[in-house]
């Protein structure tokens, strides 16, 4: 990383944000007992993004050196010079930041060896080779990451940022009737590897679980597609917060025409219902990606989007907040050195109630529990789908069969109004990816709640 | 020192450090970016990027490291690491590098771009939006060109040059009537140069057209067993999907695979011949080189139904005894077929023509399920309504079985050439 931003900031004429970045990353991936994978990643560089006219140049060069500083400022500025001749754009000024300055601790480097790392996976794979020798393959991962950023504005924002993830993916395939089936898990979050995995059999108990739940999924059933009610549990309702309503409620998607727009302060859920986009801390605990200050070098703020029920509010960057005539809320995130900030979420989440799991279940009569989510996705008018791995029929308060793979989806805010019931367990999913143009890091969280929802079937 | 020069030097320094088999990469690549967001142009982006990747074999343990610094300082630590993560690695005969091959060059498109054409077809294609399709919200647009310069060296004295420059551009719209939205779609494609306007490329008009059309969406009637058009800009990823699942690497090693011993054999219906033409001329965001160092070459994988390539790597290869494919998949050209599209349509009883699928990673054994976006429902043989809340169900394997019939047009996105299919047994509800 570079030394000294601040020696460069002369160089600066118009609204500036000057980012220099490091992601550095490790994957190790063991298939069937075959070591197929073993790869360190690192990309670093110097970006800078120019405000002029009303138009947007940015630039970025993988060597930061005074040089490269130089050349980002200058090829960034003579991009924001040929929209701004070209589209003459309205010259809105962005509101201006109040000078903030945040440093992260960065910690010495991880202190495990690749070899240790190697003998760790080996072990957990050895561990299921073992003790579960009917499998028909198996799959154990390590996806170690680190972003570290170092931030200058013109406004004066001065930031060192530093978020390590560290994730261990475990899958699971059986044979029934020469077709496989699978089941996934992914454990770990944000925090160096030597922190959150301190012995291969502390995952042992968990890979049981995974296997026990695989083999009841061998004998599944396909859902009976159509409306139902089913309880979303904890690990399903992030990303329901994040797919079905989050990503209708950032700015630039608001501005578009998302259903989000006409529907401010009004009613688009249960009363039961309340949303935040967490900064960076939550509950008294520190979140999965917490964000203090973003990439335009706004203090992060905590955005409650719905409160008990009502639409409160949106996700903005600076030029969105002028544009709504709020203060920014500290939502601009880029992933890469070469990424321009985006209106992105943070750590979204539905707040806990007060019910129990146990007893939702309990009082559902012809349903499903829907227990663990795949992929997801969003859409303007609310229509959000995500995958469900794992999942059971509930016949008078009972789990019954396992089902299939399958997909829920719904328009989130007709869904959400069905909510009758709202647990008090609550959990994070801290490996969470969101994809709006750059991948980037989010946290996503919930409890177990309970309503109505399109479910894929036959 | 040139950079093919310093790639040579990293070669060197991976054999001097003890590495018994070694492989490197260099590529200097550049990305000039146009956006549009809601409607407007908003941001023109210049990003240069650098990429060294270093693999490593020794006693049959592989590690590889990829970082973007190509300065002669940053080989000798890169180098020392690689081999620390390869000396980590359980060994397996079966990671080798590529054999020799003759030394090649390989060059398609330009190496840098026309910023004033790129505007002006930018500029000229939200006219053209605005004027044809008054419906139509422009929620981003990104118009880009990006071009590379690599070199690939291998201790079997592998040595390819590749330059390469292609625009792509990708769209994001929906539709407006004023008191309803449609759900957003978004397409785009990939060209060597921009003679053409933008609206002409890939399935852009066609999408624009239809997006128009569909508001305001209407549920399905009910639930039912039917039949499914699936378009271009969705067929991509069905098929990336089946093969995945099926005849790449991971299937074939862990022996999950459905396809499994199916060589020569029919897997899918016959009317149904599919290749992948990483080197064609139609391709122009293709790939010269395999990511495990083969020059990459055109391959039909199915052939009127019956598989005539797994698509496994070097590595893959090694593990089950196969034979390597000539590339790495991608870059999908299916054969049109002989009835044109609106014969399609006539020929469906009940069902629905899939514009867009947005849906949950598919099981191993094929099962898909997810939502019928942007897409249109069909009764005795006429486009009724467009669709929303709408889900489809089925498994990719049975569906390929059971095609009905291929379309004669086909759309050039320029990394795929791909034309409607039509298939039945699915479940939309």
């Amino acid at each position: 990383m570079i030394t000294n931003l601040f020696s460069f900031k002369d160089l600066f004429t118009d609204y500036t944000e000057l980012r220099c970045q490091e992601n550095n990353s490790l994957v190790m991936v063991f298939l069937k007992g075959n070591n197929t994978t073993n790869t360190r990643l690192s990309t670093s560089g110097i970006s800078a993004r120019v405000y002029k006219k009303g138009a947007w140049g940015f630039a970025s060069y993988p060597e930061t050196t005074a040089d490269g500083v130089k050349f980002v400022i200058s090829a960034a500025s003579h991009n924001a010079n040929f929209l701004a001749a070209k589209e003459p754009q309205q010259n809105k000024a962005l509101p201006v930041s109040t000078p903030t300055s945040h440093r992260d601790l960065v910690p010495p480097k991880s202190p495990l060896h690749p070899k240790q790392l190697v003998s760790f996976l080996k072990e957990i794979d050895h561990y299921i080779a073992e003790r579960y020798p009917q499998l028909a393959s198996r799959t154990v991962v390590l996806h170690r990451s680190e972003l570290k950023k170092e931030l200058l504005t013109s406004d004066g924002a001065s930031v060192l940022s530093f978020l390590p993830r560290s994730l261990i993916q475990i899958s699971l395939t059986i044979e029934q009737e020469g077709a496989p089936v699978s089941l996934q898990e992914s454990y770990g979050g944000r925090g160096q590897f030597e922190a959150l995995f301190t012995s291969p059999s502390h995952l042992f108990p968990k890979i049981d679980w995974l296997y026990e739940h695989l083999m009841r999924k061998r004998e599944g059933i396909f859902a009976d597609a159509g409306l139902k009610n089913c309880v979303l549990a904890p690990e399903m309702t992030g990303i329901l917060a994040h797919e079905a309503i989050g990503h209708t409620c950032e700015a630039d998607l608001v501005l578009g025409g998302s259903v989000a727009g006409p529907h401010l302060h009004q009613e688009v859920a249960s009363p039961l219902v309340s949303l935040i986009d967490f900064a960076h801390t939550a509950f008294g605990a520190t979140c999965p990606v917490p964000i203090f200050v973003d990439d335009e070098g706004t203090k992060a703020e905590d955005v409650a989007l719905i409160d008990h029920g009502k639409l409160n509010g949106f996700l903005h960057n600076k030029e969105s907040a002028g544009h709504f005539g709020v203060p920014p809320t500290g939502n601009a995130r880029a992933y890469r050195f070469s990424d321009e900030p985006l209106i992105r979420m943070r750590n979204t989440a539905i707040l806990p109630g007060t019910a129990k799991l146990e007893e939702m279940i309990a009082s559902l009569e012809d349903g499903y529990y829907l227990m663990r989510p795949s992929n997801g996705q969003a859409d303007s008018t609310s229509e959000f789908m995500f995958g469900v791995t794992l999942g059971y029929e509930v016949k008078n308060g009972k789990l019954g069969r396992a089902i299939k793979d399958t997909t829920i989806s719904g328009l989130a805010f007709q869904v959400l109004k069905t909510v009758s019931q709202v647990s008090q367990e609550f959990k994070w999913l801290s490996g969470g990816m969101c994809g709006k143009k750059q991948l980037l890091p989010v946290g996503l969280g919930g409890p177990a709640l309970k309503c109505q929802v399109m479910i894929g079937g036959r | 020192m040139s950079w093919k020069e310093l790639n040579i030097y990293a070669l060197g320094a991976l054999a001097q450090a003890g590495a018994e088999h070694g492989e490197t990469m260099l590529s200097i690549g550049e990305k000039t970016e146009m956006n549009l967001e809601n409607g407007q142009l908003t941001l023109v982006r210049t990003t240069v990027d650098h990429q060294l990747r270093l693999t490593a074999l020794q006693e049959q343990r592989r590690g590889s490291i990829l970082l973007n610094k190509i300065n002669r300082p940053a080989i000798a630590p890169a180098v020392e690491e690689v081999l620390g993560i390869a000396a980590a690695a359980v060994p397996d005969p079966a990671h080798r590098i590529a054999d020799f091959q003759p030394p090649q060059e390989f060059r398609k498109g330009d190496l840098k771009p026309d910023l004033d054409l790129m505007y002006q077809r930018f500029n000229t294609f939200i006219k053209e939006v605005t004027a044809d399709f008054p419906r139509i919200i422009l929620l981003n647009a990104y118009l880009a060109f990006t071009s590379h310069t690599s070199y690939f060296q291998n201790s079997n004295r592998v040595d390819f040059t590749v330059q390469q420059g292609v625009y792509t551009f990708t769209v994001t719209f929906s539709a407006n009537d004023g008191a309803n939205s449609s759900s957003f779609n978004y397409s785009g494609f990939s060209v060597l140069n921009l003679e053409q306007e933008l609206i002409n490329g890939g399935s852009l008009r066609t999408l624009l057209t239809q997006a128009a059309q569909g508001i305001p969406p209407r549920k399905a009637p009910d639930k039912f067993d039917g039949e499914v058009i699936i378009a271009p800009d969705c067929l991509e990823g069905f098929l990336h999907s089946l093969l995945g699942i099926t005849i790449t690497d991971s299937p074939l090693i862990s022996g999950t695979s459905l396809f499994k011993g199916k060589l020569g054999q029919p897997v899918t219906s016959n009317l149904l011949t599919l290749a992948s033409k990483p080197v064609a001329p139609e391709i122009a965001n293709g790939y010269f080189i395999t990511g495990d160092g083969y020059a990459a070459k055109n391959a039909t994988i199915i052939e009127e139904g019956i598989l005539k390539t797994y698509l496994l790597s070097q590595y893959g290869a090694e593990k089950t005894g196969l034979q390597r494919a000539a590339n790495d998949g991608g870059a999908f050209v299916v054969a049109p077929g002989n009835q044109p599209l609106a014969e399609l349509v006539k020929g469906v009883k009940r069902g629905l023509l899939l514009a867009r699928f947005s849906g949950g990673a598919p099981s191993p054994n094929g099962d898909f399920s997810g939502v019928a976006k942007n897409s249109f429902y069909i009764e005795d043989g006429a486009i009724k309504y467009p669709l929303s809340e709408t889900m489809i169900t089925g498994n990719l394997i049975a569906l390929f079985r059971e095609l009905t019939a291929v379309s004669a047009e086909r759309v050039d996105f320029g990394d795929a050439v791909l034309p409607w299919i039509a298939a039945q047994g699915v479940t939309i509800s």
